[in-house]
């Protein structure tokens, strides 16, 4: 445990010490406060609507401008992430410290565990930052904060598979640039994968819909902690780990 | 302290070490001498679990490196070839850090790390960063890295690459201090290195184990096969260093003012200096000068990695010491 806490520190401070931190959360809040002002600018016309009688239903702030937010945010997700978790494996290969690592009393997993974390925390940290708009929220008005709880719960969760499979494609090559691309173009296809799903028959679909990472995401939007959703996202974090730790050793192997 | 079996590592087809099997005592230096791609590096990649072997078997002080790998690095220190530093961290942080993940106790840390630093002078550095050090120190660094956690086996892969003389000079010195409570392999292809530093020195080429000796017994085979440059003052000695028992052609070489320089080659296996100064001498001479012309290492290097076709076949030497 120990030796996973040492990776996840040394991941962190290289984030912290690099411009990659600061530039991946200034990017973030940036574009979630963009969306947050486009949003709140769509709340209140309808809201304005709805006064005039012209909508059916009443607008919820949780329903109609939180869980559109977060939406939009996952877009942004596609692009940052990849940029978290990039250099992760390909800069250790390429500067040689992936020698000094393997060649240490730790295992394998150890090191992937605490890049992991190191690259979660840094993301959590990004999500935390977002928290100061929703704080504005409550400062005016009277949201539920459970259902935004569990929209947080589900950003993480999805952050966290895509890092997965961020790590897993930065331990393919020595190239940070090469990573970043496969990874970006590896989690659009798994957000569009679904769009398919009609023309691959009723089987196909079923299978598509369960693998496109959003669409498990509605529901932690909506507010809905659905232990499917959970299973899932868990089950791709530890595959994605699992394929990562069988990339780092077929590397040893091949020397 | 170190067993190597049978080694052998393949990358695809490629075979980069073949079947070497070699074993290093507590407390001893050994010298891994051979020409670029010869197999230096992968070797010790293997030796320090870097890489497991595709075949063969290592073990550090009884753990074997596959079985028991967490065991075996414990007690492993290695510097590769680069040293592995991370750029963004100052010195002191980057021990500290490797110090953690080598399991050095929370509370010895601080205190081993100060310990490395003064043995491989670099506490002057501590609070650069490491992207801005110089080659040198860079090394030293790498060194420290090795040492922090006190292993019983220490792998260095060129620890004088890109040193100043002063510093190679520091570097043997210290190599020789840990000898005795370490156990050390160190490659290199500067060959006086190896007779100055190593008790027994392993050459390889091509992948595969050519000699395993000390340095003494590897230049006493040799001896006499390697020509003596000798420089004399006040007349001609050509008759007399002839004369000498086993010498087979003496030429001249140079000639500076009164001194002249002459090149003796001599029967294969006979170590003649001794003859030829005394004979020097007794014309009444003055020997200014004898040497072997080339370092005898050298010589024996040359000779067990370059292929004679027809001619004799490189000394086996004794494969499992």
């Amino acid at each position: 445990m120990s030796n996973v806490i040492a990776i996840a520190r040394k991941e962190l401070r290289a984030y912290f010490s690099s411009p990659i931190a600061y530039v991946v959360i200034g990017f973030f809040t940036l574009l979630f406060g963009y969306f947050y002002v486009a949003i709140l600018d769509w709340f209140v016309r309808q809201g304005m609507l709805g006064g005039m009688g012209m909508t059916a239903s009443a607008l919820n702030v949780n329903q109609h401008f939180v869980r559109p937010l977060l939406l939009n945010l996952t877009v942004v997700l596609l692009f940052v992430l990849p940029m978290i978790t990039m250099r992760t494996y390909a800069e250790e290969k390429r500067a040689g410290t992936m020698e000094l690592l393997l060649t240490s009393p730790i295992t394998d997993l150890q090191i992937i565990l605490g890049k992991f974390f190191g690259a979660l925390l840094l993301y959590a940290a990004m999500l935390a930052v977002t928290l100061v708009y929703i704080g504005v929220l409550f400062a005016v008005g009277t949201p539920e904060w459970k259902p935004i709880a569990a929209g947080y719960l589900g950003l993480l969760l999805l952050g966290a598979s895509f890092i997965a499979v961020g790590l897993l494609i930065s331990s393919f090559t020595r190239n940070q640039i090469v990573a970043g691309m496969l990874t970006f173009g590896v989690f659009l296809l798994l957000w569009v994968i679904d769009w398919i799903g009609t023309f691959l028959g009723p089987a196909g679909e079923k299978i598509v819909n369960y693998l496109s990472v959003v669409r498990h995401f509605d529901d932690f939007a909506k507010g809905v902690i659905d232990t499917t959703h959970l299973v899932y996202y868990l089950s791709f974090i530890t595959f994605g780990l699992f394929l990562t730790a069988k990339s780092v050793d077929s590397e040893r192997w091949r020397g | 302290m170190i067993e190597v079996q049978n080694l052998t590592k393949r990358y695809g087809r490629v075979t980069a070490v073949d079947d070497v099997s070699f074993r290093v005592e507590r407390g001893e230096i050994l010298g891994f001498l051979g020409p670029n791609g010869a197999g230096k590096t992968t070797t010790m990649r293997v030796i320090t679990g870097y890489m497991p072997p595709s075949e063969g078997r290592v073990r550090i002080a009884g753990f074997d490196t596959l079985e028991q790998p967490i065991e075996a690095k414990r007690r492993t220190g290695y510097l590769p070839e680069s040293p592995p530093l991370y750029p963004e961290m100052t010195v002191r942080e980057y021990l500290l850090f490797v110090a953690q993940i080598k399991g050095v106790p929370s509370r010895a840390r601080a205190s081993r790390v100060e310990r490395a630093m003064v043995r491989t002078w670099i506490a002057d550095v501590k609070n650069v960063h490491c992207r801005k050090l110089s080659k040198g120190y860079r090394q030293r660094v790498g060194l420290a890295q090795a040492l922090l956690h006190d292993p019983d086996v220490l792998v260095l892969d060129e620890p004088t690459a890109g040193l100043d003389p002063k510093q190679i000079i520091e570097t043997r010195q210290l190599v020789h201090e840990l000898a005795g409570t370490h156990t050390i392999v160190l490659s290199t292809h500067i060959l006086p290195e190896v007779a100055q530093t190593c008790q027994r020195v392993v050459i390889i080429n091509k992948g595969k184990l050519v000699a395993v000796d000390s340095p003494e017994a590897l230049t006493a085979r040799l001896h006499g096969a390697t020509p003596i440059y000798v420089q004399v003052e006040g007349g001609d000695a050509a008759a007399d260093l002839q004369g000498v028992p086993g010498v087979t052609r003496v030429a001249v070489a140079d000639r500076h003012g009164s001194a002249i320089g002459y090149e003796v080659e001599s029967t294969r296996g006979e170590d003649v200096r001794r003859d030829l100064a005394r004979a020097v001498v007794a014309r009444g001479l003055g020997l200014l000068e004898l040497r072997p012309l080339r370092m005898s290492l050298e010589e024996v290097f040359l000779q067990v990695t370059t292929e004679e076709p027809g001619g004799e076949a490189a000394p086996a030497g004794e494969a499992t010491a």
